[in-house]
């Protein structure tokens, strides 16, 4: 049997890879793992509900969205930019980790995961919601209700979600420019 | 047609109507006078056993639908219903006396189902399916009343309908009851066995399928000669369910069992408006009424099932090497599978769906842009999301991957063209 390809060129962390000849039909998370080394984004259900396998896709019109790796062929990202959970730190030319992200930081300091499967996923799911509420402040009253619809859809099977979403919360009051006062 | 002579079709009719209904109105004089909002509070004994008929007819009938509000008290009304002459609001039916029903007798209940009319003598609107109900055996609206009469009445008071003139006279619909209530609506399959006549009572009475799935005309009337022919009355269509639009799709009786049964079938998984009528309705019917109903569907001599015909030769190879295939690949098969097949108990199976073999893309496109919710399903089945992908696909690329789906897995033609996508949006 021979097994159909198709070349994939995606820009991932500000890198260029490929073009690489994927088989037709792999899913992206098979990709990063098996293909380029890139195994921070867990795979867990593997039918893109629990969220941990999240990417970051940067749109040309400068937002982002999640996207489930596990139900979305490799194909979909051909020409694309997007970010993995290993790209969120800030690094050095070396690849060395100079600092975390203010919400890695954020979720080592409330205690927010303890097994840290689905750790991944948050980090991407919050670092989208900050990213949006720097062009798009919302209203200080309705930080938690943001924060709850932002990381609705990410499951955690440890912590009951609290320390994730007061984190999240606390980040996002602590921040300048993230919030509004008036309704 | 434009929407300005259609305006100007619905006012010259709704004039008409609206004579006719006050000529009514002189003739029916002795009736308006009859209304009545005051009395006693109904004290309603009936026996269990009737009771228990109630409830079960009450759910063939699926009163709960529309009369009770997402989150709101079971029976105690508020549900919105939109249509294009403006909002109707379900009303509560539990036996308050003020809110409720708990002052209305088995007659005044009966009227209702009957004939259209309130206890006060008011008309009432046609969302209220008294068109189909009117079929209803007077035992079985005794049941139903004995049955709703002994909930826990609830406080709960009724919204105001608002309809725009000349729709909002509610007098005007004794003209349209002269025109369009009928005693008993068209059979669409043929039969005459004992299973067949029950399901028919079934489907065109208590079910009242055709409200949703017959189209309706320009005031809002059924098309009896169309009947269960499909209409979009809301975002998901109801599908063409005669015998001959069943068979075309490869439904057969123990598909339309399984569907109505458990919500979940080889030809696809219910969606939309149906999700709720299987778990509050059809799921609690007998095996004997399920049997009914997909016998009266289909007929006494069943259409055989169309197979899935195999895909045009050159549309096939064209789709194949196209954009659609590509989006297909990249956003479906992760969880439907490259063969189209799903996973069993966990993604329905695009291959043969029943909703790709529709002649109408309307469905399989909303299904496309919106995604399905998670459902659950009766036998403790559920479905997970599937997420919508009206931002990952432009109005061409969701063309093409739906005459992708069409064509290769639901024996219909590759004609969908981007501007149907972007009309659905």
């Amino acid at each position: 049997m021979i097994l159909q390809t198709r070349p994939l060129t995606v820009t991932i962390n500000g890198r260029r890879y490929g073009p690489i000849d994927v088989p037709e039909g792999l899913m992206m998370i098979d990709v990063l793992h098996e293909m380029l080394g890139l195994t921070g984004s867990r795979l867990g259900c593997g039918i893109g509900i629990c969220h941990a396998c999240v990417v970051i896709w940067d749109r040309d019109d400068q937002t982002s969205e999640e996207v489930q790796t596990c139900i979305t062929g490799a194909g979909f990202f051909d020409g694309k930019r997007i970010r993995t959970v290993e790209g969120i730190a800030r690094r050095n030319d070396k690849g060395e980790i100079l600092a975390l992200s203010p919400v890695q930081q954020a979720f080592l300091d409330q205690f927010s995961f303890q097994c840290g499967y689905c750790t991944p996923g948050f980090v991407n799911a919050a670092t989208v919601l900050i990213e949006r509420l720097k062009r798009a402040p919302v209203p200080r009253g309705q930080v938690e209700a943001t924060v709850a619809a932002a990381l609705e859809k990410h499951i955690c099977r440890c912590t009951g979600y609290v320390r994730y979403y007061q984190a999240v919360r606390d980040l996002i009051l602590a921040t300048p420019g993230l919030t509004r006062d008036a309704a | 047609m434009t929407v300005r002579r259609t305006g100007l079709r619905v006012v010259i009719i709704a004039a008409v109507v609206l004579i006719v209904g006050i000529a009514a109105a002189a003739l029916a004089m002795r009736n308006l006078w009859s209304g009545r909002t005051g009395g006693p509070v109904q004290a309603v004994n009936a026996p269990a056993d009737v009771v228990a008929r109630g409830k079960y007819l009450s759910e063939a009938a699926d009163c709960a639908a529309c009369h009770t509000a997402p989150g709101g008290a079971p029976f105690a009304g508020g549900l919105p219903m939109q249509s294009g002459f403006g909002t109707i609001y379900a009303t509560n039916i539990t036996p308050d006396p003020d809110d409720g029903i708990g002052r209305w007798s088995a007659e005044d209940f009966w009227r209702a189902l009957h004939d259209g009319v309130r206890r006060d003598g008011a008309q009432l609107y046609p969302a209220m399916p008294y068109t189909s109900y009117r079929g209803m055996t007077r035992a079985d609206a005794d049941a139903i009343y004995a049955y709703v009469m002994q909930l826990r009445p609830m406080k709960v008071a009724n919204r105001r309908t608002e309809l725009n003139f000349p729709f909002n006279i509610r007098l005007g619909m004794l003209g349209w009851n002269m025109l369009f209530l009928h005693n008993s609506l068209p059979a669409v399959s043929d039969g005459r066995t004992p299973a067949w006549q029950r399901g028919r009572y079934l489907v065109n009475v208590l079910g009242h399928c055709g409200e949703c799935h017959t189209p309706r005309g320009i005031v809002g009337e059924m098309k009896l000669s169309r009947s269960l022919i499909g209409f979009a009355l809301g975002r998901v269509a109801a599908p063409d369910i005669t015998p001959a639009g069943l068979a075309s799709r490869g439904w057969t009786a123990a598909g339309l069992r399984a569907y109505l049964g458990r919500g979940l079938a080889r030809q696809g998984s219910a969606f939309g408006d149906m999700h709720p009528v299987i778990m509050l309705s059809t799921r609690n019917l007998t095996a004997e009424d399920l049997n009914a109903v997909a016998i009266y569907l289909l007929g006494d001599n069943p259409p055989p099932p169309a197979p899935l015909p195999p895909p045009d030769a050159t549309e096939s190879a064209e789709a194949a090497s196209g954009a659609g295939r590509m989006s297909y690949v990249a956003l479906c098969a992760g969880c439907h599978g490259l063969d189209g097949n799903g996973v069993p108990n966990t993604v329905v199976a695009v291959r043969n769906n029943s909703t790709l073999r529709l002649a109408d893309p309307r469905n399989l496109i909303v299904a496309m842009l919106d995604g399905i919710g998670a459902q659950n399903f009766s036998h403790r089945a559920s479905m997970q999301a599937m997420p919508g992908f009206s931002d990952k696909l432009s109005d061409a690329e969701a063309a093409a991957l739906a005459n992708y789906l069409r064509v290769t897995w639901g024996g219909q033609k590759g004609d969908v063209a981007a501007s149907v996508v972007r009309a659905l949006r």
